[in-house]
């Protein structure tokens, strides 16, 4: 549980170092008979907006259906995924192939790169 | 080597840009107000700063985290989003003061009405961040901000009495409009503690990878380029209150400002003048808009970085164009660049407590600074002037409201 709590907010990376979103949840596993682990890091706008506040998440939720991307899913990495946890928490993942940068592309797509000189 | 030429660039990224729209309205109000005695309220905003960036730097060096990293990892997002939203909010209307400043100084060499130079000047700070080369712009402009150094030569050449400039580095009672009295002091601290310097400061820090060796480096950077800083600003004071204050001439047109140097210097020092208020809030202009994209990328974990193009980084190239064009639509409305720019620096002032507080608590934490946690010192001048200074503000933005002046 410890860890969860020290993980969340973290900057996540990816294999080569790219920033690619913070530690927006965390998924515990309950085992029966042993202590708790981390199953899952989560990074993803609507988890962490539910974690500010809940109405205002659901009201985000609500106007970004006409907006953004058509896919932005919260992104779940398991455990197995996790190289290394240091400044940042390291996972074996390439950003550029996750939802976790589905704004970032959509930001790219629809907006900054029709603009000269992007 | 290798140091001496960080603690000399540092230096004149220090003087170069301590002064800017919100230093310099509120240092020239003052003088031409109330003469040398509110000099003590640049001395405790430049105490309080100094200590904020020195903190800043070496969160940094130790820990290699941004300060906005360190404090959404720290606190969580949920608490970390107030300091956030109030930062952003604050540093908006600060970088549309610094845009109406460059527009005001375009205003005074032309004759041509400052809110439709806003947008020029809103399109030059967006294509130089555009063009993703900003660290040549931010040394270049920093560079050039050493022509605020001319404060000094003017505030000299008027013959200003050091020995009265000395006797108000203690504050002192108002002797008249004591309301007006207030306001100023706390408008005065808020623009020498503005949060993007210190928010700005460990990116830069981190940026340029720095390690526990750059420690000292740091300390002399933070005290030395603040302090030289605020010597202009407090030149600036003193030459308004030589120039207005001792004559009994109230400013009441923008036109009346460059007489700071212009008095002492003749047609070269208006020119001076202009130049100083243009560069100056030109520069900081730049700095402000791409905090506020350093702040929201750090704190969201977006990619972020001045140098790179702004289709690799999007959503950090959109949150600086997205504040440019407000904060420029905010200026070509017409609103008084001087009143904004007095007004939001009483604000910065106000919210102080807010920035400030969770940079103390992770400069405390252990965690992140080991062996290099906060002396108490650090955390009583820097709690001692927010609270003083969110106090006195809450007190006197009303009454300087109520007064309707």
């Amino acid at each position: 549980m410890k860890l969860g709590q020290a993980l969340l907010d973290q900057q996540v990376t990816d294999r080569n170092g790219e920033l690619m979103g913070k530690v927006d949840g965390v998924i515990v596993e309950l085992r029966k008979e042993k202590p708790p682990r981390v199953a899952t890091l989560v990074i993803g706008g609507g988890t962490a907006a539910a974690r500010v506040h809940r109405g205002w998440a659901r009201w985000l939720l609500r106007w970004r259906r006409r907006w953004g991307p058509r896919s932005d899913e919260p992104l779940e990495i398991p455990w197995s995924r996790v190289l290394k946890i240091g400044v940042d928490v390291k996972v074996d993942l390439e950003a550029e192939r996750t939802p976790a940068l589905a704004w970032e592309h959509w930001v790219r797509d629809h907006i900054i790169g029709r603009i000269p000189g992007a | 080597m290798n140091k001496l030429v960080e603690i000399a660039l540092g230096l004149v990224t220090g003087i170069g840009g301590f002064l800017e729209a919100g230093s310099l309205a509120t240092s020239v109000q003052a003088g031409a107000s109330f003469g040398f005695q509110l000099i003590w309220a640049i001395v405790l905003g430049v105490i309080c700063i100094a200590f904020l960036v020195e903190m800043s730097g070496r969160l940094a060096a130790v820990s290699k985290h941004t300060l906005p990293d360190a404090m959404r990892e720290r606190f969580g997002i949920r608490f970390f989003s107030v300091p956030l939203v109030v930062v952003v909010l604050v540093s908006f209307l600060v970088l549309a003061s610094e845009i109406g400043g460059v527009s005001l100084a375009l205003q005074l060499i032309t004759g041509i009405r400052f809110q439709w130079w806003a947008p020029v000047v809103a399109l030059a700070i967006w294509l130089l961040l555009w063009a993703h080369n900003f660290s040549l712009v931010e040394k270049g402009a920093s560079l050039l901000g050493l022509v605020t150094i001319v404060f000094v030569v003017g505030a000299l050449k008027l013959h200003t009495p050091l020995g009265e400039v000395g006797a108000h580095l203690l504050p002192s009672m108002p002797r008249e409009d004591p309301a007006k009295y207030w306001f100023m002091a706390v408008s005065i601290i808020g623009a020498s503690v503005s949060p993007y310097l210190f928010y700005f400061y460990s990116a830069g820090a981190v940026e340029d990878h720095w390690d526990e060796g750059h420690l000292g480096v740091n300390r002399i950077i933070a005290g030395l380029g603040m302090g030289f800083g605020g010597t202009v600003a407090v030149a600036a004071l003193a030459g308004a209150a030589m120039v207005f204050h001792s004559r009994g001439i109230q400013i009441d047109r923008y036109e009346q400002i460059p007489l700071v140097l212009a008095e002492p210097l003749g047609h070269g020092g208006f020119i001076l003048f202009v130049a100083s208020l243009g560069i100056a809030c030109f520069g900081a202009a730049l700095e402000i808009a791409l905090q506020i994209a350093y702040l929201i990328a750090q704190g969201f974990g977006w990619k972020w970085g001045e140098n790179i193009r702004p289709r690799q980084a999007a959503r950090f190239a959109l949150v600086y164009t997205v504040a440019i064009l407000l904060a420029g639509l905010l200026i070509l409305t017409g609103i008084d660049p001087l009143r904004l720019t007095v007004f939001s620096m009483a604000l910065t002032a106000l919210s102080l407590p807010v920035t400030v507080v969770p940079l103390l608590i992770v400069m405390n934490d252990p965690e992140y600074l080991g062996d290099n946690v906060n002396h108490w010192i650090s955390n009583a001048a820097v709690l001692f002037v927010s609270v003083i200074a969110c106090v006195v503000a809450l007190v006197a933005i009303p009454l300087q409201f109520l007064g309707g002046s």
